[in-house]
């Protein structure tokens, strides 16, 4: 009921934002936001990466993740759980994101037998060798950049966006394309302190599931020293009911099997 | 022939001024196209196995040439770690990253490097080492505390004395680092820290050695020609008469060189002393020429007539003289290293050059001299010629030599047995960087940094695991298993199937098999395809061989026989980053540094790793589908006498525990590719040297019409390779290419005082039939026309000797050794052995004329 409300009050806000153009910076960011990592209260997808270096030399994982809202906008859970290759099958990792404090991550190892904390520390590393980092992976948060609205075209909203803790980040600022109708962010450039873009984020493709725009393609690039990671998402479900149990240590080691596989849709 | 070019040169000598002119214009504007090579590389050809494998490797495993920053710290008791150390660090690795040219992701230093390690029980942290300078020396010994921990980086990034932090700067191309260089010395200028800065490298080495080279080609070459010219006058006393060889050497220089540069090719540190070579050689014929002029020509004579006269007599021995020189330095093309091969046929090419322009342009230039030049030139010259301390020298030499034959022959068996000896204890070794000398800042660099670090050189041990049975085995099962299936999926399977060369051939197959198994309809094709996707997944986990924890073994076993050899400063590969991730994984105690003992293990282990800041570190030790693995060594010495020992020792080691089936090692990296150039260039030269011998001696028997002739041509030239290389050994300087180069040039100019020598010598012995007159007049005009050219060359390239580069040094000291050693062979020995043996080498000549030698030789 709750629910079935929120989504009709973002509709009515849907409309209106297409009807008149938003000129809030924060606005923006804030809609971009849930567009992007909060539709539905929770969601399930399946995702290949496909990882080429310079020379186009390949790597492949393939994942599924389960993701549960706590609050929309707010703390969320992520449970990633590997099947790609198969040599690190059924490693895990689990995300308790927190806007009000560093994020709590664990990770299992089936190979090790092990449970690791893994430190809040810097999320800007590589995700499992991606080009992807751990903060694209889980979003990162609105309030950590300030943000302004540089144009707006008919089909974008081009915001900048300028960290307010410049230490604890490799970019000097990035700038997003975000859809005016989807609010998906379709493209983001990366800068470095130099002034030189090095790193982009791009989406390729855009589908509707369940009445959500879903981003289905994305590609981030290494401008530097080149190679690309190319992400699919595939078996897209929202709103499926997952219980906050799914979202606990205890399936680090025996994976919720029902929520993961396919045929749970 | 030879009437026709005398006849041109003396009735034409507009035309012939007209002619030479031309062609140096025309490869003097080659010049401009000027293109400097010194990499060591390109020693081998482009195609040479070992070269081409080097570069694969390079590709492989995105390894680059790089520039060696060190910043030493001798005075703070924490070494480096400090604030004010790391703060300087830290700033100029930043302002280093922002050098166009720079490869960003590969530099290594602290402030760019990645840290794993413990934060409170249970909890791993993966973190930038040093992303912000430390403020505080509590957090200065902190970063000391986690290098400690990561061998990657203790005595690579951070010297094991905690003394010196190092830089590694890769850049995108060779011919940069120079400019790179530069840049970052005055980077390090501008830091006010007491901490001292070094920049070295082998890039560097070699960059900076081309701008130097460049510079040497405009100050040694014109250098030793203005000593050469000033030496000239000395001897002939007439400015307007030495002018004329100066001509001659200036044009085969400007052709030469032009012509070389014109084809395309580049210009390597042998083909940078081709003018160095050339001028001496294109003299000698003209001081023959001149000497004789001058002796012969009486005021009043036609000069025209006289000098026809001269180069008439002179031409026999002067055309074999060049001949054979040439002969000498194109046998370098028997020695497999195109810049030397390239350098033997240009020296040649250049001596018969001078050849043509000696006979055309210095008979036109002395007949266009006005009979006033002529006359002042005698009056300068000619009562002073046979006057001299040298003249007089001469007559004593020859007196001596011819009385004390048999001592004289027996010194120099001793000194060919001495020599011998030496030529035994020769070590072959070279390094580019000691090319420089001594007290040149790339030579301080390199001896500060390799004193504290494991290594400034690079070599890589590569090993590669071929599956193409297993692949094809699994071809063959899969197709089998989809034979049957009639879904449009099958089809794209099959076509995937046969895209064994993908880099993703599995993963794709398994990707295909996935999206099919959920399309697919009936239960058949299920199960197919589900025994294809674990048939697959076994196949990938298998061809993933250098995940293999009892591979990584052997890995570890051939790092441990490295480092146990005393011979490596360090090594690092895989099996390395997978102990450090797995101890930390499992809490960082070190009995946990160790292998984990599962393919899944190593394969998680190294996802974590790739889970930093730099995924990327990993495709330096192994390729993305992990069947290829390098393991770096860090070796303090690029001598390849250094290298050569380390293969020696882990081939020792593979004799023991050789690799596992289907696993081949091989070796690349800048320190192996100067170990087979180098053997290269010794076996080559050998077979050079022997070729250009054989080659010599043919000419000589056949200039001489006499075998014993020929082999009395011979002696000068032998005893001087042997003496001078005899001298390599006994001094103990190694043998190194511009050293091997010499061996040519001995064997060209040698000989050409033998050929002068013995050619007059039986002229006048056939007219007079004495071995008293011939002696006699033996040394006087030919006699002086020989030491004339032996100490003009020898003289000449003394300003050598003040070059900051090694090789010029060399070739400076043993050009004048060379003269000096064939000059006193020819002029002592050869009478020496004629004193005692002239009967049986001149026979036939004597047969002519007359009496019996020995009783000339007697009286």
């Amino acid at each position: 009921m709750k629910r079935a409300f929120i989504l009709a009050a973002s509709l009515l806000l849907m409309a209106n934002a297409i009807a008149s153009d938003m000129t809030d910076a924060d606005a923006i960011v804030e809609r971009s936001n849930l567009a992007s990592y909060y539709a539905g209260a929770d969601g399930r997808s399946e995702v290949r990466m496909l990882i080429a270096d310079a020379q186009g030399r390949k790597q492949r994982r393939q994942f599924t993740v389960l993701r549960r809202d706590v609050e929309e906008g707010g703390g969320q859970q992520f449970l990633v759980v590997f099947s790609q290759p198969s040599d690190v099958r059924n490693t895990v990792f689990l995300v308790h994101k927190h806007l009000d404090r560093d994020d709590d991550r664990w990770l299992y190892l089936p190979g090790l037998d092990l449970v690791k904390r893994i430190s809040a520390g810097d999320k800007r590393t590589s995700f499992v060798g991606a080009h992807y980092f751990y903060e694209d992976v889980s979003g990162r948060r609105p309030s950590e950049d300030s943000h302004e609205l540089v144009e707006t075209t008919d089909e974008y909203y081009v915001l900048k966006h300028v960290p307010l803790d410049p230490s604890s980040v490799e970019f000097a600022s990035y700038t997003t394309w975000i859809d005016r109708n989807t609010f998906l962010p379709m493209k983001i450039e990366y800068v470095n302190d130099a002034g030189k873009l090095y790193r982009s984020v791009e989406v390729l493709q855009v589908e509707d599931i369940d009445g959500h725009s879903t981003v289905t393609r994305s590609r981030v690039s290494d401008h530097i020293g080149g190679g690309q990671t190319d992400m699919q998402f595939r078996f897209i479900a929202y709103d499926l009911g997952l219980p906050d149990d799914v979202f606990t240590e205890r399936s680090l080691r025996s994976p919720p099997r029902t929520w993961l596989e396919r045929s749970s849709d | 022939m030879k009437k026709a070019i005398i006849r041109l040169a003396t009735e034409k000598p507009r035309v012939v001024y007209a002619i030479v002119l031309a062609m140096v214009l025309v490869t003097a504007a080659m010049m401009v196209r000027l293109e400097i090579d010194t990499d060591p590389e390109s020693m081998l050809a482009a195609d040479q196995s070992d070269r081409v494998f080097h570069n694969k490797v390079e590709d492989r495993f995105v390894l680059h040439d790089a520039i060696v920053v060190g910043i030493v710290n001798n005075d703070h008791p924490d070494g480096v770690y400090n604030v004010e150390t790391l703060t300087s660090l830290h700033s100029l690795t930043e302002q280093i990253l922002a050098i166009d040219g720079v490869i960003e992701p590969d530099l290594m230093s602290l402030a760019v490097a990645d840290n794993i390690g413990q934060e409170g029980p249970g909890t791993i942290r993966f973190e930038w080492m040093m992303r912000d300078a430390p403020t505080t020396e509590a957090q200065a010994k902190d970063i000391r505390d986690k290098v400690g921990r990561l061998p990657l980086l203790q005595d690579t990034l951070v010297s094991g004395d905690g003394r010196a932090a190092a830089i590694y700067v890769p850049i995108a191309s060779k011919d940069l680092s120079y400019k790179i260089s530069q840049e970052i010395i005055g980077l390090t200028e501008s830091i006010a820290t007491s901490d001292e800065f070094h920049v070295t490298g082998l890039p560097v080495a070699e960059d900076t050695f081309g701008h130097e080279m460049f510079l040497q080609m405009g100050i040694s070459a014109p250098l030793a020609g203005l000593m050469i010219f000033l030496l000239m006058l000395y001897f002939f006393r007439s400015a307007p008469l030495v002018i004329a060889p100066m001509l001659v050497a200036m044009a085969t220089v400007v052709v030469s060189m032009g012509l070389l540069i014109g084809l395309g090719f580049t210009v390597h540190i042998m083909s940078s002393m081709i003018p160095i070579f050339l001028m001496p050689i294109a003299v000698v014929d003209s001081v023959h020429i001149m000497s004789d002029f001058v002796d012969q020509y009486r005021p009043g004579d036609d000069a025209k007539e006289v000098v026809s006269e001269v180069v008439d007599h002179l031409y026999t021995p002067m055309l074999f003289t060049s001949l054979t020189s040439a002969v000498g330095f194109a046998s370098l093309l028997l020695t497999p290293i195109p810049p030397v091969q390239v350098f033997g046929v240009f020296v040649a090419f250049g001596i018969l050059l001078a050849f043509i322009l000696t006979i055309l342009l210095i008979p036109a230039y002395i007949v266009r001299l006005s009979p006033a030049a002529l006359s002042h030139l005698l009056s300068g010259s000619k009562s002073g010629h046979t006057q001299t301390p040298l003249a007089h020298l001469l007559r004593r030499v020859g007196r001596f030599s011819m009385r004390r034959g048999k001592l004289i022959t027996g010194l120099a068996v001793v000194l060919i047995a001495v020599s011998v000896a030496g030529i035994s204890r020769i070590e072959i070794n070279d390094n580019p960087v000691r090319w420089f000398k001594a007290n040149h800042p790339i030579r301080v660099a390199d001896a500060v940094l390799n004193e504290h670090f494991a290594g400034t050189y690079d070599a890589f041990f590569v090993l590669t695991h071929s599956d193409t049975n297993a692949k094809a085995e699994f071809v063959s099962n899969a197709e089998a298993l989809l034979s049957d299936i009639e879904d449009p999926y099958a089809s794209a399977l099959k076509e995937q199937l046969a895209n064994s060369g993908d880099s993703d051939f599995y993963g794709a197959i398994i990707a295909t098999a996935d999206d099919a198994l959920f399309e697919s309809e009936s239960d058949a094709s299920m199960s197919a395809l589900e025994s294809l996707i674990a048939l697959a997944e076994d196949a990938q986990s298998a061809s993933r061989y250098f995940q293999r924890p009892d591979v990584l073994a052997e890995i570890e076993a051939i790092q441990v026989a490295l480092d146990d050899s005393g011979l490596v400063g360090k090594t690092n590969a895989l099996p390395d980053v997978v102990k450090v991730v797995n101890r930390e994984l499992r809490g960082g105690d070190a009995e946990h540094y160790a292998i984990p003992g599962s393919v899944p293990a190593v394969a998680q282990t190294l996802l974590q790793y790739q889970s930093s800041h730099r995924p990327q570190d990993l495709w330096h030790m192994v390729t993305p589908d992990f069947s290829s693995t390098a393991i770096w060594l860090q070796l303090t010495s690029g001598d390849n006498q250094d290298m050569t020992q380390v293969i020696d020792a882990l081939d020792a080691h593979l004799a023991e525990r050789p690799l596992p089936a289907g696993v081949e090692g091989r070796w690349a990296g800048k320190n192996l590719i100067n170990v087979v150039w180098q053997d290269a260039m010794v076996k080559g030269m050998l077979l050079s040297l022997v070729g250009a011998f054989g080659a010599v001696f043919l000419m000589m028997t056949l200039l001489f019409r006499s075998v014993r002739l020929g082999l009395l041509a011979m002696v000068p030239l032998s005893v001087t390779i042997l003496g001078v290389y005899g001298l390599i050994g006994w001094i103990g300087k190694d043998y190194d290419m511009p050293i091997a180069v010499l061996s040519s040039l001995t064997l060209g100019l040698s000989v050409d005082f033998a050929i002068h020598f013995i050619q007059r010598a039986r002229a006048i012995l056939q007219s007079t039939g004495s071995f008293e007159t011939t002696y006699l007049e033996v040394f006087e005009e030919p006699a002086r026309a020989i030491a004339r050219n032996a100490i003009i060359i020898a003289i000449g390239f003394t300003p050598l000797f003040f070059a900051p580069l090694v090789p010029y040094i060399t070739v400076g000291a043993f050009m004048a050794a060379i003269m000096a050693l064939s000059g006193v062979t020819t002029l002592v020995l050869l009478p020496a052995l004629m004193s005692w043996a002239g009967g049986w080498l001149f026979g036939r000549d004597l047969g002519q004329a007359g009496p019996a030698p020995d009783a000339a030789a007697t009286a």
